[in-house]
């Protein structure tokens, strides 16, 4: 399938045949999901030699495992016999994983090291090759990502630009980040409305979510006065949405409020701003407020409170959202507590802001079913043509708003390159030759009217 | 005990295996208090709900997870960590509060639930004017066209006793979900 010819990221235009067929999907496991990289696990989860967690590629299966010399190994969760699921717990630790079909063992690097009756019914072949499938693992700042594909770029040339703003959500503080737990639960819906959220869309908060920040907004001491100034002045983020939006040439996004995501916990807000210049020595002063959210193409996305989440997809119609909570291990007690409740109240299957999302995802892909809402295109051109490079001393190319759907358009536009089969080493240079151009175009004054077609 | 394997002591409430010990008229009286209490949530009288409360009201519902049988007892994520609810009364207000927003968008139309309360079963406790009370739930819901959904688990709450028309006010609900990945887009509802 062309999904290009869906998809028109330079004017902002995309048909919602790619996120209700069936032919699209299966294109998406094998091109998208078994080439990019895809997040596994984060060194907090494995702890000890033989703690694993279960984790997905797409829709397969992969085990993670903390190794005896300390390294990870990770490797498709599938007996090499008759294709069993290897382990069939979510998380624990092993010494090694026996098939409980026939009986096969697995040690935790994925070497089968015994096969009942082996030596009277193989021939002596090399049992090198009945070896579990292995991932190829890459380890960033303590987040394991890992892909099937030996010929896709290193990951810090996936990450590219984005490593800078990754490192505002995962590196804000000396210690790094510690698993607080997990939710997960499947939404009726394709998962690209996950990613393209993070990507691109602070837009919908306004709206969608005007009940949770009604009520969880601090209430005031007596009825007649106004909520305290700290919870004013971070309602006045919403008011008037000043940020920005970044996209990655590899579909990765993010975007933020100039002064920073609005908090309702004031434990949480009082600490962030107690720690400001800290992080500002660290990161420097633009990362202490580009942190709004974001996501690493195709599926791992993050949010400044501390949610990291991977959408599994599940079908064009449904998606399994995994969604850790992490706390920076800096923190002190009182405020990881209030994380932990923040989180939890927000953005989990019962949090009052993720509630709602749930439901317009639903509706979007219930309409899909029909030929006309397929067929006319949905509109993303927000901030086109505003895009620039290296400017107010963000790295890459950016838009200066934060409701803006400049994410979107280049997450679609990997997208295209990516579904279209093309080699690794072609996109790598496709990537490279376009950003040159672009460079050279945006040197050129601005256009005035942006929002033309 | 480790607080995991408290955690899974609590939800296997091995002293609720014991023989039920009140009294005929208490176990009527808690399965009445218990229905009517469903009759207020399924009838969207949330107000009324959180007038249940008590005061101090902790009202939690632990995720669960998938373990190799010889790790059962760490099924449960533990006090202070992953949870579907870990809320006081306050933090239930603001639930209920934001379902009457009219902007609820989970919940706009509302949701038609149903909760089914079975395998009620009450214990004396100290102080005698509480109860330690166990129950299975089924939650039906449909909402929108065609949505519709099912939520079971099992209950454990502290009741006491209480003087208005209900007899009794709810001091903690732990609710255990039967789902380990939640098969549903959400929980806007209580249970
Ligand atoms: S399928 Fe695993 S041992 Fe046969
Ligand atoms: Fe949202």
């Amino acid at each position: 399938m062309d999904v290009s010819q869906w998809i028109d990221p330079d004017r902002g235009l995309i048909r919602g045949e790619i996120f209700h067929s069936q032919e699209v999907y299966a294109q998406e496991l094998e091109q998208v999901f078994a080439r990019s990289w895809i997040f596994l696990a984060h060194d907090a989860m494995l702890p000890q030699p033989g703690d694993f967690i279960q984790n997905y590629i797409g829709e397969d299966p992969v085990l993670v495992v903390r190794q005896p010399d300390g390294t990870v190994k990770a490797f498709l969760n599938q007996c090499r016999h008759r294709g069993m699921r290897l382990c069939r717990a979510d998380t624990g630790n092993a010494r090694n994983f026996m098939c409980s079909f026939h009986g096969w063992n697995y040690g935790l690097d994925g070497r089968v090291i015994n096969i009942p009756h082996g030596e009277e019914i193989y021939n002596a072949e090399d049992r090198e090759q009945f070896r579990a499938t292995e991932v190829r693992l890459a380890n960033y700042k303590g987040f394991i990502f890992g892909t099937w594909d030996t010929t896709a770029p290193e990951f810090e040339e996936y990450l590219g630009d984005f490593a800078w703003y990754f490192d505002a959500y995962i590196d804000r503080y000396e210690g790094g980040l510690e698993i607080v737990g997990l939710h997960k639960w499947v939404l009726p819906a394709n998962w690209k409305f996950n990613a393209e959220q993070p990507t691109s869309d602070m837009y919908h908060g306004e709206v969608s979510h005007a009940s949770a920040f009604q009520v969880m907004m601090p209430t005031p001491v007596d009825a007649n006065s106004p909520p305290p100034d700290w919870a004013m002045s971070q309602l006045g983020q919403l008011a008037s949405p000043a940020g920005f939006q970044f996209v990655s040439p590899y579909g990765h996004g993010t975007g933020w409020f100039a002064g920073g995501m609005p908090v309702m916990n004031e434990t949480i807000y009082r600490w962030q701003e107690a720690t400001k210049d800290q992080v500002a020595a660290r990161l420097g002063p633009q990362r202490v407020t580009a942190h709004g959210h974001a996501n690493i193409f195709p599926n791992f996305m993050m949010l400044s409170n501390y949610t990291f989440r991977v959408t599994h997809p599940r079908g064009p119609n449904e998606m399994e959202i995994w969604a850790w909570s992490m706390a920076p291990v800096a923190a002190p007690a009182e405020v990881k507590e209030a994380i932990r409740l923040d989180l939890l109240r927000t953005f989990s299957p019962a949090g009052m802001f993720e509630q709602d999302d749930a439901v317009n995802w639903e509706e979007e892909q219930r309409i899909l079913r029909g030929y006309m809402a397929r067929k006319v295109p949905l509109i993303y051109k927000q901030m086109l043509g505003r895009a620039r490079y290296d400017a107010d001393g963000l790295p890459g190319r950016t838009v200066p708003h934060v409701y803006a759907e400049e994410g979107a358009r280049g997450m679609y536009r990997h997208y295209i390159d990516i579904m279209s089969g093309a080699p690794w080493p072609d996109l790598a240079r496709l990537k490279q030759r376009r950003e040159d151009d672009e460079r050279s175009a945006t040197a050129a004054p601005a256009k005035p009217d942006s929002f033309a077609a | 005990m480790s607080e995991q394997a408290k955690v899974v002591h609590l939800f296997q409430r091995q002293e609720h295996l014991a023989p039920v010990n009140v009294p005929l008229q208490t176990a009527y009286d808690i399965e009445q208090f218990l229905y009517a209490e469903a009759e207020l949530l399924d009838a969207w009288q949330f107000h009324d709900w959180l007038a249940l409360m008590a005061p101090d009201v902790h009202y939690w519902a632990p995720v669960r997870v998938n373990r190799l049988a010889r790790e059962m007892d760490r099924e449960m994520y533990p006090p202070g960590t992953a949870a579907h609810f870990d809320e006081n009364l306050q933090m239930l207000g603001e639930r209920v509060n934001r379902l009457h927003t009219n902007m609820a968008w989970s919940e706009t139309p509302p949701s038609r639930t149903r909760h089914l309360i079975s395998n009620v079963r009450a214990h004396t406790t100290e102080p005698d004017n509480e109860f330690d009370v166990q129950s299975s739930f089924h939650v039906y819901r449909t909402s929108s066209e065609r949505h519709q959904d099912s939520v079971i688990g099992r209950r454990f709450d502290r009741l006491r006793r209480a003087d208005s028309v209900y007899g009794f006010q709810i001091v903690s609900r732990t609710v255990v979900f039967d789902m380990a990945t939640l098969l549903v887009k959400n929980l806007s509802l209580f249970y």
